[in-house]
C-alpha cells in the first residue's frame, strides 16, 4: 500500500472483503494437511512480496466465518510453545464452492482487467 | 507504544468493548495465538533484535488493536443477522415473551402505530382532496397541471412513508424516489402516471393508512391506560385513599391480597401487547412492501 490515503484504504479493505475468502481457501485446498492462522499467514506473506495487502490480523475473522458457513473445519492442538493453536482444514463443501469462486474470480478478473484497459 | 503481547490484548480488548462476546474472546484467542508464534519466528531469525523491536514488528504486520478490532466487527456486522436470527429461537417461550422489552423492532412498531395515526389523517385528506379536486378540475385548462403535481406529491410522501417504514419496522425499502421521465409533454405525463399501478397502489395505502393508523392509536391507549390502571392500583388505594373503581356514584374497594395480582396482571397485559405490537409491525411492513414496491 503506498498510498495511503483514506479513500485509497477504504477502496482496499472493501476489495480485500471477497477476495480474502477466496485466497483463504485456496491456500487450504493446496496445502497437503491442516495449518494454523501464522502458518497461513507466512504464506501469503511470500506470495504477496514487499506489498502488504493486508493486514495478518484481518485474515482471522474471514477464517473464522468460513467455518461459520461450513466451508472449513478447525480443531485446536497444544503447541510445544505458547498457547494452543488452532488448525484450519477444508470441508467437502469448502472445496466444491473454492470450484464456483475460481471460475467467479477468472470471469472476474478478465472483466475487470477490460474495463480497466478500456478495450 | 504497546510493550507486551498482554498489553496488545489489552488494548483489543478495549477496542471492541461493544462486541459480542463470543468476538472478543475470537479476537483475543487469535491474536495471542499469531503474536506469540510470530515473536517466536522472528526471535530466531534475529536474535540480536531488542524484545521491543521485535514485538513492533510483529505487530506492523498484524495490523495495530484498533484495525485489528475493526476487521472483526466488520465481519461480525455482515453475519449479524443469521445470528440475531438464532437468538430469536433460543431460550424458553417464556424468556422469549418477556425479553420483547428488549427488543427494538418492538419498540420501533409501537413507536411506527404510534405515527400512523398522525400520518393516516395526514395522508387520507390528502389523497381524498387531490383526487376530488383533480377530477373536477379536469373540465379547467389548469386541471392537468394540478392532477400531475398531485401524482407527483402522492410519489414524494410515499417515499417518506418508506424511510419511516424502513427505520421503525425494519423492512428495507426504497431509498430514491421513483424515475420519472423528464421532457414529456404534460399529457403524456399525466398519461404515464395515471396508467401507473403504483400510483393507485400508493393512493390506497395513503386510505388504508387512515383507517389502520386509527386502529393502531385506539389499540395502543385503551391497552396502555387498562395496563397502567391495573397496576396503578394498590397506589390509588393506598395512598391516594380513593376507590380504583368508580361506577353509577358507587365506590368499590379490593381486597388487599389481591394487589400483586393487579400489579402483575397490567404488566401482564403490557407485555403481551408489546409483543403484539411487534407482530403487527411485522405484518405492516410486509403490506407496505407490497403496495407500494412493486415492480
Amino acid at each position: 500500500m503506498v498510498d495511503s490515503s483514506p479513500v485509497t484504504k477504504k477502496f482496499q479493505k472493501e476489495m480485500n472483503a471477497g477476495i480474502a475468502s477466496l485466497v483463504l481457501l485456496s491456500v487450504l485446498e493446496k496445502s497437503s494437511e491442516p495449518m494454523y492462522g501464522y502458518q497461513i499467514a507466512k504464506l501469503l506473506e511470500e506470495y504477496s512480496g514487499d506489498t502488504a495487502f493486508m493486514k495478518q490480523g484481518a485474515l482471522y475473522p474471514v477464517l473464522h466465518s468460513l467455518e461459520n458457513s461450513g466451508l472449513l473445519e478447525s480443531r485446536v492442538e497444544p503447541s510445544v510453545s505458547g498457547p494452543p493453536r488452532r488448525y484450519y482444514e477444508i470441508t467437502p463443501e469448502g472445496r466444491a464452492t473454492l470450484v464456483t469462486w475460481q471460475g467467479m474470480w477468472k470471469q472476474m478478473k478478465s472483466f475487470v482487467d477490460r474495463a480497466v484497459k478500456g478495450g | 507504544m504497546i510493550q507486551s503481547v498482554e498489553g496488545y490484548l489489552e488494548a483489543l480488548k478495549a477496542e471492541l468493548k461493544n462486541s459480542d462476546v463470543a468476538t472478543v474472546q475470537d479476537a483475543l484467542g487469535d491474536a495471542e495465538e499469531h503474536l506469540r508464534a510470530a515473536l517466536a519466528s522472528l526471535r530466531e531469525e534475529r536474535p540480536g533484535m531488542p524484545e521491543e523491536e521485535l514485538l513492533a514488528r510483529v505487530i506492523e504486520q498484524y495490523g495495530s488493536p484498533e484495525e485489528t478490532a475493526s476487521a472483526y466487527r466488520e465481519v461480525e456486522r455482515r453475519t449479524t443477522p443469521q445470528l440475531a436470527k438464532e437468538n430469536q429461537l433460543s431460550g424458553s417461550a417464556l424468556s422469549r415473551f418477556f425479553s420483547v422489552y428488549a427488543d427494538p423492532r418492538a419498540w420501533g412498531a409501537l413507536l411506527y402505530m404510534l405515527i400512523a395515526f398522525a400520518t393516516g389523517v395526514v395522508y387520507f385528506t390528502w389523497a381524498i382532496t387531490g383526487l376530488s379536486l383533480s377530477v373536477s378540475f379536469v373540465i379547467f385548462i389548469f386541471g392537468f397541471p394540478f392532477a400531475i403535481l398531485f401524482l407527483l406529491s402522492v410519489r414524494g410522501l410515499i417515499l417518506i412513508e418508506g424511510r419511516l417504514v424502513e427505520a421503525l419496522l425494519g423492512v428495507r425499502m426504497p431509498r430514491r424516489p421513483l424515475f420519472t421521465e423528464k421532457n414529456l409533454k404534460w399529457i403524456e405525463r399525466l398519461k404515464q402516471l395515471v396508467t401507473d399501478l403504483r400510483t393507485w397502489l400508493s393512493i390506497l395505502y395513503m386510505i388504508i393508512q387512515f383507517v389502520l393508523g386509527t386502529v393502531y392509536f385506539v389499540l395502543i391507549v385503551t391497552v396502555l391506560s387498562f395496563s397502567f390502571a391495573s397496576i396503578a392500583v394498590p397506589f390509588v388505594q393506598e395512598i391516594l385513599n380513593q376507590a380504583p373503581i368508580q361506577m353509577y356514584g358507587a365506590r368499590y374497594y379490593v381486597p388487599t391480597w389481591s394487589y400483586p395480582l393487579f400489579v402483575f396482571g397490567g404488566f401482564l397485559l403490557w407485555t403481551m401487547f408489546m409483543n403484539i405490537a411487534r407482530w403487527i409491525g411485522q405484518q405492516h411492513g410486509r403490506m407496505a412492501k407490497a403496495l407500494l414496491v412493486t415492480e
